[in-house]
């Protein structure tokens, strides 16, 4: 990661763009250098996930309306149980998870929890509330190392 | 360093200093036993429940006068019926259960969050379910049963929130450790109910460090144990902690350090605290602390700060809503031994191996963003 940048970063500097592009090829006909507007646009996109996620997890009701899911019919909501997200231990995921007797993803973990504990109704695989609670669990535990397949 | 390093590197230097310990003839065993009544009629329960506890004691020597026994609960944190009857539930069966130890106890001690908003629906739900009780009962309370109405029907209901009173040779003092938070609702001219929101958040961040004892009240506390012989034994109910294990969720209270220097003098001081949902265990000084169990839900044991003298309870299956939940019964006998004896619904309570603790496998954890509305 960090040659290429410097590369690019000398040549641009040093050549003309017809030196930059025999020299550097393939790694730049695909794409124009990355720019730190551009790194800031796909982070807002990230970040306004994990900020929708986090009040899913939250048990927002604005936000659930928003996004037409009923995550919870007890009133509990994930971070009851899971504060910080803590225990969700999204970086042991596949794994074989006891609860279901399956052979589980994250997403499988989150509708599991959904449905029993929390009573509410399953979302989709796919669907965006699915990617956001993702997003807000794997951003939350930024830093954990991966661990997949451990109890 | 962090903040919350520097505070235990503090915490480390104030009160772990070589020596102090509580007093030396209380000595802490820890024996794990299948209680009587369980065998009784296990057939019938089993049936019912899938009931097969095995309930866990703390001893803690103590000088009673006579022998007895007390029984806590606390964090039942009820909806109205209508929403959630799983916490109803589960409270109607403690209050079953303490009603029918035999003999019976000498008085019940709610230790906090009886109501999970604050309203007054919730609050009179638990009063009733409480009656099935008819010993005497005393509150301390929880944050949840507080920033509704700024404690305006709990106080109705149970009236003085901090209080002392003298039983068969031991001190009991209540400490209200929740209604001194500071107003981050004023300024934002919040409703009620946000902030009752914002409170009832373990892991948000607008509510901050609202856990504190206050200088009033510490005056209080050390006037109330002036004339108490410091060889005595003084047993503290308080919502939360009375030491910091965990800051970002109120899994302390931000005055310990005055807290400490008011109980430093006594030599047996026993803390029992709700809040964290959690089998906790701690010697912070001269001060042994012992966290109890909720009816509710269990909270997880937070990143860092569990206390290295506890013994972890059992990773808590998420399928089983009367897993790693219960109540407690607290002994003092006539061997002088306080017993405080965890009642958990169904599995074991400690964690046998490290698998069966959560804390096993590491977790890096980030505070909540989607809350923030302060502007730093
Ligand atoms: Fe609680
Ligand atoms: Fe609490």
């Amino acid at each position: 990661m960090t040659a290429p940048i410097t590369w690019s970063f000398t040549l641009f500097r040093a050549a003309p763009a017809v030196a930059l592009a025999v020299l550097v090829g393939p790694a730049v006909a695909h794409k124009d250098p990355v720019t730190p507007q551009l790194l800031n646009s796909y982070q807002q996109v990230f970040m306004e996930q994990v900020r929708k996620g986090d009040l899913l997890f939250h048990g927002d009701a604005a936000t659930e309306e928003a996004m037409g899911v009923v995550l919870s019919k007890t009133g509990m909501a994930c971070a009851m149980c899971h504060p910080m997200t803590a225990d969700t231990h999204p970086a042991t995921f596949p794994k074989f998870q006891a609860q279901m007797a399956k052979f589980a993803t994250l997403r499988d973990m989150i509708n599991w929890c959904i449905e029993k504990p929390n009573q509410g109704e399953k979302i989709a695989d796919d669907s965006e509330a699915m990617k956001a609670l993702e997003a807000y669990i794997y951003w939350s535990q930024s830093g954990t190392v991966l661990n997949p397949g451990k109890f | 360093m962090s903040e919350l390093e520097r505070d235990r590197h503090e915490i480390a230097a104030v009160l772990q200093q070589p020596g102090v310990r509580p007093d030396p003839s209380l000595r802490i065993t820890r024996r794990t036993f299948v209680h009587k009544s369980c065998l009784v009629g296990a057939a019938t329960v089993a049936e019912t429940f899938a009931w097969w506890p095995l309930l866990n004691t703390l001893d803690v020597a103590y000088a009673a006068e006579a022998p007895f026994k007390f029984a806590w609960i606390s964090d039942t944190h009820l909806y109205p019926k209508s929403l959630n009857t799983r916490f109803v539930e589960k409270t109607v069966r403690a209050a079953k259960e303490v009603q029918a130890m035999s003999p019976p106890a000498d008085f019940l001690i709610f230790g906090g969050d009886l109501a999970q908003l604050g309203k007054v629906e919730e609050l009179e739900l638990g009063v009733e379910i409480l009656k099935e009780i008819n010993i005497r009962k005393v509150f301390i309370p929880g944050e949840h049963d507080w920033y509704l109405d700024m404690g305006k029907k709990w106080g109705e209901l149970f009236g003085q929130p901090n209080w002392t009173f003298d039983h068969k040779g031991v001190r009991f003092v209540g400490l209200d450790t929740v209604s001194r938070g500071p107003d981050y609702w004023t300024a934002k001219k919040m409703s009620p109910e946000e902030r009752m929101g914002h409170m009832a958040t373990l892991d948000g961040t607008v509510a901050g460090p609202w856990a504190g004892v206050g200088r009033d009240q510490l005056d209080w506390l050390q006037k109330t144990l002036s004339n108490w012989d410091q060889n005595r034994p003084v047993v503290i109910f308080s919502h939360n902690p009375l030491y910091e294990y965990y800051p970002p969720w109120n899994f302390w209270v931000r005055d310990w350090r005055e807290v400490n220097e008011v109980l430093k003098p006594y030599t047996k001081v026993t803390n029992i605290h709700g809040h964290t949902h959690q089998v906790l265990y701690n010697e912070i000084g001269t001060m042994r602390s012992i966290g109890m169990l909720a009816t509710s839900w269990p909270w997880p044991y937070a990143p860092e700060g569990v206390p290295k003298l506890t013994k972890p309870m059992i990773r808590v299956d998420p399928g089983d809503h009367f897993d790693g939940v219960g109540w407690a019964k607290i002994d003092v006998n006539a061997q002088d031994k306080v017993e405080a004896e965890y009642v958990m619904w169904r599995k074991q309570v400690f964690a046998q191996s490290p698998d069966d603790y959560a804390k096993s496998i590491p977790e890096v954890l980030r505070a909540r963003i989607a809350d923030n509305i302060w502007p730093y």
